[in-house]
């Protein structure tokens, strides 16, 4: 079992590790830069030591200080959290080549599922469904239009050196391919020197559906159904559900057994997420799996009782999973709210600064991950998240009547957040009706 | 911090179980960086040329890993490797410490020699290592530079050699002194025999290293912040009693004092080498870089006939000469030569940036290149003090002249100055001397000299660089005794009356062909600018072809004879 865990990570995150810690008995040691001095994460800790300067790539990227400090304190293993090197496979070598255990898959695991053609490639391999698309590349149109067929329309055609967009159209039908194929092609040799395309199946209004598992080191795998991800602003979400209101009890049976079968596909340990979109006719594709504790963890809790973090480090720690699929029963309705410091009527700019004063919603159903507190300083490095509200109800209508009544009653004073535009959207009769793809936000406002 | 005493702790006693194994880093997987303080990965740093990823502070390099970092895969061939130390001067405990580092580094010795590929050309290498007692320079290491030395004077090999080293080898004593010149003795001769020696600094490189062979490279060129000197540091602070500044004697410090042609990146180092060397082939027989092209024809090409100039008054040529716009040195190398290689420094005090000058291909073949540079903008300037040459410019332009000498590549130089530097530290240092030599010298350099005033040609300053077989003048270039403002103020005491002094002092390209004092006019058919001087370019490239095929094929008497004739004659 694991006695000493060092949490290399920061934020409302590493508290929140902290605390599961402090639960199960295992002394926790913080980092923090200099930046973060006053940080919740640092004083929480049994011991915090200092990595380095503020930014980033000087204390909490750097792994040779991260390792330093874990030698300095006798820690047996490493808690990354998510973001930072959480997903760093190179830093998960590190620790397995000084035997610290590190929370969260192997490194060659991480390795493979962070390549997309790898990753994509074991999915299919294991008849996990992935996005239909040429797997050559393709030179002239009437090949373009054999394959097109082949993969199902709407699709997509790409340039192979492609990137912002250029070289890239959608054809929603076998009349339009031609053009659009041949306006593409165009394109990249104007702007790449080279026309080589390729073509993938075009998912229309999908909406990001997350499944998250829990795999131990015996091979046991389970999943424990999905979150909706799909409000989302420039691919960062927003809010968070599980379940989602798209997914009915056969779908969900279907997409969990893809998670599964992903899941062994990829010889995974500890928690992990499987992305999918699904498409409106309930069909899915894989997009990719996220092999570390997602910040949106907290909804899969409540709905079905389980601790993510006390699992992971079970897991970590060698324990077989306590709960079988059969036992994984999901209860009511979870949704989270990610309250960031930035100025929404400002195009988001991040907003760092002294909290003034604060109060947190509180009563039953209602919890507050977060790091802040009355007279702390957010500093301008990091990631500009500051809490997240997860609320619980029975049912969906519950659950945001309970967040309308957090949201309303959460007061962050001294900085700009995006509170006011969280209760917009929650307000929002389509989201309210549950009747949303991940294009929800870019039309948000314009409605 | 101001909840951290208040939170209570929750694990009661923290569980002791004696098999508890404590993770630890294993040896070898980081290391630290003297510079940054980090700790690095070892294999990162080997995979980045052996340079910090943090600070780019360079890490010290086995003589084998640095064999594998220049020369052609496999392609090395070692030399002399049963040549070791015989404990001279019966040092005790020596014999035993040459054994414990001979099993250490798997060396015989603290330097590696022998013969390799670089991009398929064959040179002869001498790599230090410093593990070996700082590669200081006992009868070993001065043997087997030596015999590599003389044997590429046999078989007619450039010479590379890595230095690296404490000095003199101290176990050795006066033994290891000689070494110095042994090995300064073989260089000598192999520079005689007309070869190509690149010395390579690398950190540290003190003491009788520097001293001797380290020194005496053809080009000299050093790895970033590589300490470089004669007495170490250490040794200096404790005879004058005073701190050193920052900075000193490191390879940049050497850089802005004139004693390295220039500093390296490992990552450039292979390419620049295998550039240098393919630049100094020898060739057999005379180059026939022209064969087949009618000169005249070429003449014709570049110049045309004499067309009627342009109806100007003198000083609107002085003031295009002296046009902001107007291209200066720089634009012309980049325009008419490739692999420009510059070359830094007098190797007696500095290192002039009013002069730039180096080795380049026209055409595909070696020449020097030096040219007065002015830079465009104030800021570019000033860092070339507006082309005012100092004496340790012109001694510049004289080192990489003979160096063109000895190597028999043209030289090609292009005039822009307003004059030689007026200054007190100038004087200090012989401007005068500086000059003359220059003119002594050139009178009889054994390769041909080409001069293109290209601005303003301004006085001796002009002529320390003009002493050629030909030279040439941009339509709108002026060249004179002196500007003329000064001329005024001497004659008429009134510079002021600039504009009449340059209608009187015949100072136009027009005027100085007509006198005999140059060969040949370059018409420009615009306001001359960096954007549009291809035109220019154009009939540049054709005439310094046919100059080449020219003068290249006269031998060294008639070259020079002509020469003198040349100036004898005005």
């Amino acid at each position: 079992m694991i006695r000493k865990l060092l949490i290399a990570n920061r934020g409302e995150i590493a508290v929140r590790i902290i605390r599961a810690c402090r639960e199960m008995g295992i002394e926790t040691v913080a980092v923090y830069s200099e930046a973060d001095r006053e940080s919740l994460h640092a004083q929480l800790a049994d011991e915090a030591i200092c990595i380095g300067p503020g930014p980033s790539a000087e204390s909490y990227l750097n792994m040779e200080r991260i390792m330093s400090a874990t030698m300095v304190s006798g820690a047996d293993a490493i808690h990354p959290g998510f973001g930072f090197l959480s997903e760093n496979a190179k830093f998960a070598a590190f620790c397995e080549q000084c035997g610290v255990t590190f929370v969260g898959p192997d490194s060659e695991v991480i390795r493979n599922l962070g390549n997309k053609q790898i990753a994509r490639n074991t999915m299919a391999a294991a008849g996990v469904p992935v996005i239909p698309g040429t797997d050559h590349p393709v030179e002239d149109v009437e090949t373009g239009r054999q394959d097109a067929m082949k993969i199902g329309y709407p699709v997509i055609i790409k340039a192979a050196l492609g990137g912002g967009g250029k070289g890239m159209r959608t054809a929603y039908q076998p009349e339009e391919f031609d053009l659009a194929f041949q306006t593409a092609q165009k394109e990249a040799r104007m702007a790449f020197g080279d026309g080589t395309m390729y073509i993938e199946h075009y998912v229309e209004h999908p909406r990001h559906i997350e499944f998250q598992i829990l795999a131990d080191s015996r091979g046991n795998v389970i999943h424990l159904g999905e979150r909706d991800c799909s409000i989302q602003r420039n691919h960062q979400k927003m809010i968070e559900e599980s379940p989602s209101a798209a997914v009915s009890p056969a779908l969900r049976e279907r997409m969990g057994m893809a998670a599964v079968k992903a899941a062994k596909a990829a010889h995974y340990v500890n928690a992990g997420t499987i992305e999918f979109l699904l498409e409106k006719d309930e069909r899915f594709y894989f997009m990719e799996m996220n092999t570390r504790i997602q910040v949106e963890h907290p909804v899969t809790e409540w709905v079905t009782g389980i601790d993510l973090v006390k699992e992971q480090i079970l897991i970590a720690s060698g324990e077989p999973l306590s709960i079988r699929q059969e036992d994984v029963n999901i209860r009511g309705h979870a949704i989270e709210c990610r309250i960031n410091a930035e100025n929404p009527e400002k195009n988001f700019r991040p907003c760092p600064g002294t909290i003034t004063d604060l109060h947190l919603p509180g009563g039953q159903g209602i919890r507050v991950d977060t790091d802040i507190y009355p007279g702390y300083t957010i500093p301008p490095y990091y990631d500009s998240m500051a809490a997240k509200l997860i609320v619980h109800g029975e049912t969906r209508e519950e659950a945001i009547a309970k967040m309308q009544s957090a949201l309303g009653e959460l007061i962050i004073e001294g900085i700009d957040t995006n509170v006011d535009y969280q209760f917009e959207i929650i307000n929002d009769p389509d989201y309210q009706a549950g009747n949303f793809d991940i294009e929800f936000l870019s039309s948000f406002r314009q409605k | 911090m101001k909840f951290q005493h208040m939170f209570k702790r929750t694990v009661k006693e923290p569980p002791k179980s004696p098999v508890f194994e404590r993770p630890e880093i294993p040896d070898g997987l980081l290391k630290k960086c003297n510079a940054c303080k980090s700790a690095v990965f070892v294999e990162e740093v080997k995979k980045n040329n052996y340079i910090c990823p943090h600070c780019r502070n360079y890490f010290r390099v086995h003589a084998r890993r640095r064999v594998e970092m220049i020369a052609d895969r496999d392609s090395f061939e070692e030399w002399d490797s049963e040549v070791v130390s015989g404990n001279p001067l019966k040092f005790r405990g020596y014999e035993d410490k040459l054994a414990a580092l001979q099993e250490k580094t798997g060396l015989p010795e603290a330097i590696l020699t022998g013969k390799a590929l670089i991009e398929g050309l064959p040179a002869v290498l001498g790599i230090c290592d410093g593990r070996f007692l700082m590669a200081s320079m006992g009868e070993a290491v001065g043997e087997k530079i030596t015999r590599a030395v003389e044997r590429a004077t046999e078989e007619r090999l450039p010479v590379i050699l890595y230095a690296c080293s404490g000095g003199a080898r101290m176990q050795e004593g006066i033994v290891s002194l000689m070494q110095m010149a042994k090995t300064a003795a073989a260089i000598k001769r192999h520079s005689d025999a007309g070869l190509l020696f690149i010395s390579v600094l690398t950190d540290p490189t003190t003491g009788g290293v520097t001293a001797s062979f380290a020194m005496l490279g053809d080009i000299i060129l050093a790895e970033p912040g590589a300490l470089i000197g004669f007495a170490g540091p250490r040794v200096i602070e404790q005879t004058i009693g005073q701190k050193l500044p920052k900075g000193f004697q490191r390879a940049e410090f050497l850089l802005e004092h004139g004693f390295i042609d220039g500093i390296v990146e490992r990552e450039q180092q292979r390419e620049t080498l295998a550039l240098l060397v393919k630049m100094h082939q020898p060739v057999s027989g005379k180059r026939n870089l022209l064969t087949g092209e009618d000169q005249d024809a070429l003449w014709e090409n570049s110049f045309g006939q004499e067309l009627p100039f342009t109806e100007m008054d003198a000083w609107e040529h002085v003031q295009l000469a002296r046009d902001k716009e107007r291209p200066v040195g720089t634009d012309y190398i980049e325009r008419l030569f490739t692999d420009f290689v510059e070359m830094h420094g007098d190797r007696c005090y500095g290192d002039d940036r009013a002069v730039t000058g180096g080795v380049a291909l026209f055409n595909g073949n070696p020449v020097t290149v030096i040219v007065q540079e002015k830079g465009h903008g104030t800021k570019e300037n000033i860092t070339h003090n507006f082309g005012m040459v100092s004496p340790e410019g012109y001694r510049k332009s004289l080192r990489l002249m003979k160096q063109a000498e000895k190597f028999g590549r043209p030289v090609i130089c292009f005039v822009d100055t307003p004059g030689a530097f007026c200054g007190l530290e100038a004087e200090e240092r012989g401007q005068g001397e500086a000059i003359a030599r220059n003119l002594y010298e050139m009178s009889n350099l054994k390769v041909p000299i080409l001069s293109i005033v290209i601005g303003e040609g301004g006085s001796g300053g002009a002529l320390a660089l003009a002493v050629a077989d030909e030279v040439w003048m941009m339509e709108h270039a002026i060249y004179s005794i002196l500007s003329p403002e000064g001329f005024a103020s001497i004659l008429w005491k009134d510079s002021k009356k600039a504009m009449e002094a340059a209608r009187v002092m015949r100072l136009t390209a027009w005027d100085l062909k007509k006198l005999g004092i140059i060969e040949q006019v370059i018409r420009e058919e615009v306001r001359l600018s960096a954007e549009n001087m291809e035109p220019v370019v154009r009939k540049l490239q054709t005439g310094i072809r046919a100059f080449l095929k020219k003068y290249q094929s006269l031998d060294t008497a008639a070259l020079t004879e002509r020469r003198y004739t040349r100036f004898r004659n005005m």
